[in-house]
């Protein structure tokens, strides 16, 4: 009776040093999730704060520009000015032109040829399938600054070198191999079986390809596809080598930067870093389909 | 049956993968490999490295040796040659024109022959603006011979067929244009001298015309010439030493943040899909827009100053940016540099931190494992690959940085190797320095990837 009182006891005691250590745990979680709040806050402010002193100097009038102490908004005066100023600088609405002329080839051809490619790699297993995946990472690891200068000279033996289409070629394959590796893994994250049961139903294989597994597919080639395009549209080095008359925004902005004024520079930037921002938003799902496979 | 079909139809679902991919392979063998072999030989390749000199003043006829671009030569002869139409516009070319004309000599007899556009006054032409009629010009200088000859082809090598007085009218039968031929003698560092004729495209004659040098070749020839341009180069250890240095502080920031920003994401907080696409926004930032924010934050008249002084800490606008002022340059490309490419170390991390079964962090938590533990002993070891995949990109992508050292520097005070290739092949002119350059880059990038792939490798074998 009275061992089983001392053994109820304990129990007891048990429970509330449990209980204890229980709460200490919570209190731990609770004070570090308060931390992972704090630091998540810290970097949030760390990415915001300079794209919000762009934006504040690309939206306000020239004189805000110029001005020192230097505000932000929305204390200083919204305006269009600065970005009117800029858009109707010479070369900056061809270079817009040229930019988008090159993004779109280089995100269609990249597209056209990744796509096979893609769907090779995710659904056959090959000879030399390995080696494939490790060429096209080289190729992805490759510096841009080695494949332009030579490039130059194969494009001045073509004698297309200064066009919109040999800068798009350029982006074209610098842009493949990722574009390849994405679209992969899009298709790895499909099921064999769907296709399969589809062929069960009657479909040719082009048949199941097409509607089943090609709708399914479709946003990823998209999020592929827009990477593309970001890539291409912030690609400086090469666009600064291979052209010249034809420039595309980056390469204008970048060639004009000595001798251009503040308000110029400050709305090239904030006008720069848009796509990235809106399209980003559209892939971020897609990030890690992305750089997970390159780790696999 | 069934076995000859089935081994046919495996014949067949095994060639389906090759041809997916000989697109891409075509593609990246055309505007990849191919551009970048050739690309690279123009580091090491001179191909106007030797000119061959001719017997006689033809191509077709035998090469009697040849010298290496630059050598001082004597001029000893020269003679024009027929050039195709197409060649016309080849750079240095000198050319003379000569006539196909018919005279009346002293005597009374008609002379035909060719003579040097030089001794000849054009007087008609058509309305295309050939030449059809003009008159000898007189000669100048002492104790010259008064008469023009005539001669039977279109050099003054070859036979006089006649005399023309000066002031004579003649007709203009044909024109010819013909690139001239010099025939030269000279000697590489200590060798023979070698004789023989050269086109005018490959020697610069000088203003005596007696002497000359050979400006170019017409052979190609190995030369490290290029890479000793480029160490020799005064941008060259500047720009070397701040690209290293900047990876040096770079990455190890990065790769903390990046860690940091990784375990906030998995932390499974309220809006972590929101934080996600924060810390990802500067993942698909142009490199030169990134650069100019910085700029605007670092200028003299820009948003630090506006804060320092606000705070109070200074009293008036400190100059950053500026030759005395190196080292703030360098901060601001590191702190431009984190802020632009840390994203996409994060976005590898995330990867490989999702492939860490929860199982084992929990695991480790259930044993009062603390934040740091946790990362030391099961995170970290856990994501080796993944860190390691980061490392080599990060690397790769540290010795490409450009237009953010542009936009903060102006390219000058603070340069680096990826600028020096621009600058050689834009502002120099000098393509085949540039490919040195590219090529330098090229071999650092190979060499560091393969530092850390047999560092990591060689730490695992110790490990087992």
């Amino acid at each position: 009776m009275s061992a089983m009182g001392e053994s109820n006891h304990t129990t007891i005691q048990a429970s509330e040093e449990v209980r204890a250590i229980h709460r200490q745990m919570l209190r731990r979680q609770r004070i570090n999730r308060g931390f992972a709040y704090l630091v998540a806050f810290l970097i949030v402010l760390w990415i915001l704060i300079p794209i919000w002193f762009i934006s504040s100097m690309a939206l306000t009038t020239q004189e805000n520009v110029r001005a020192y102490p230097k505000g932000v908004l929305p204390f200083i005066e919204f305006s269009f000015d600065t970005m009117q100023f800029f858009l109707s600088s010479e070369g900056i609405v061809p270079g817009i032109i040229n930019s988008i002329t090159v993004a779109v080839i280089a995100l269609v051809l990249s597209t056209l040829i990744a796509a096979p490619s893609g769907y090779a790699i995710s659904r056959y297993l090959f000879r030399g399938r390995d080696t494939y995946r490790l060429a096209i990472l080289m190729v992805r690891a490759f510096p841009i600054v080695v494949l332009a200068i030579p490039l130059v000279v194969v494009f001045i033996n073509f004698k297309i070198f200064d066009s919109v289409l040999s800068l798009a070629l350029m982006h074209t394959a610098l842009t493949l191999p990722t574009t390849i590796l994405i679209i992969g893994s899009v298709f790895a994250s499909i099921p064999y079986e769907l296709e399969e049961a589809a062929m069960v139903f009657g479909c040719t294989p082009l048949q199941a390809f097409r509607r089943v597994v090609f709708p399914l597919v479709l946003p990823g080639i998209a999020a592929a596809a827009i990477f593309t395009f970001v890539m291409s549209w912030n690609e400086v080095f090469a666009a600064s080598v291979l052209t010249i008359q034809n420039r595309t925004l980056p390469a204008q902005v970048f060639n004009t930067l000595s001798q251009s004024s503040q308000a110029y520079q400050f709305a090239g930037a904030f006008f720069m870093l848009i796509p990235s921002m809106v399209f980003i938003f559209f892939i971020r799902r897609y990030l890690f389909n992305m750089w997970g496979q390159i780790t696999k | 049956m069934s076995a000859v079909q089935q081994t046919k139809r495996r014949k067949k679902r095994n060639w389906a993968p090759y041809w997916l991919i000989l697109p891409s392979l075509i593609y990246l063998a055309l505007f990849f490999a191919w551009p970048m072999v050739r690309g690279l030989a123009l580091a090491v390749w001179n191909d106007e490295a030797l000119l061959s000199l001719r017997e006689e003043a033809s191509q077709e006829s035998d090469v009697s040796g040849t010298l290496p671009q630059g050598t001082t030569v004597n001029v000893l002869d020269r003679q024009g040659n027929f050039i195709a139409a197409d060649e016309l516009d080849t750079g240095n070319i000198l050319t003379e024109v000569w006539f196909q004309v018919q005279g009346t000599d002293p005597d009374g007899q008609t002379v035909t022959g060719w003579v040097s556009e030089s001794r000849i006054r054009v007087r008609e032409e058509t309305e295309e603006g050939i030449p059809t009629g003009g008159t000898v010009r007189t000669k100048l200088g002492a104790g010259a011979d008064p008469l023009t000859s005539i001669y039977a082809e279109e050099n003054d090598n070859s036979e006089i067929v006649g005399k023309l007085e000066a002031r004579s009218a003649v007709t203009i039968e044909d024109v010819i244009v013909l690139e001239v031929w010099y025939l030269i003698n000279g000697s590489a560092a200590d060798e023979e001298i070698v004789e023989g004729w050269a086109r005018s495209r490959y020697v610069q004659v000088f203003e005596d015309e007696n002497t000359g040098r050979i400006d170019r070749g017409d052979t190609g020839k190995l030369t490290t010439e290029y890479l000793q341009k480029m160490v020799n180069d005064r941008f060259f250890m500047p720009a070397l030493g701040t690209t290293l240095l900047l990876m040096v502080i770079i990455i190890p920031i990065q790769f903390t943040l990046a860690i940091i920003m990784a375990l906030v994401i998995q932390a499974n907080l309220k809006w972590s899909g929101l934080f996600l696409y924060v810390f990802a926004i500067p993942l698909a930032a142009s490199d030169l827009a990134v650069g100019i924010v910085w700029f605007s934050i670092f200028t003299t008249n820009g948003y630090l100053n506006t804060i320092l002084q606000g705070l109070g800490i200074v009293d008036a606008p400190v100059t950053f940016l500026s030759v005395e002022t190196r080292y703030w340059i360098l901060i601001a490309i590191t702190l431009a540099e984190v802020w632009r490419a840390t994203s996409i170390v994060m976005v590898i991390v995330v990867s490989g931190l999702q492939a860490i079964s929860t199982e084992i962090l929990e695991a480790a938590e259930l044993f009062g494992a603390g934040l740091w533990q946790r990362l030391r002993y099961v995170i970290l070891p856990l994501l080796r690959p993944s860190l390691q995949v980061a490392l080599i990109l990060r690397t790769i992508l540290a010795l490409q940085v450009f237009a953010v050292v542009v936009a903060l520097s102006g390219g000058d005070v603070v340069t680096v190797l990826a600028n020096e290739t621009y600058r050689q092949y834009y502002d120099f002119r000098n393509l085949n320095v540039a490919a040195s350059y590219a090529g330098f880059i090229l071999i650092i990038s190979m060499v560091s990837a393969l530092f850390y792939l047999r560092a990591i490798r060689t730490q695992e074998e110790a490990r087992a």
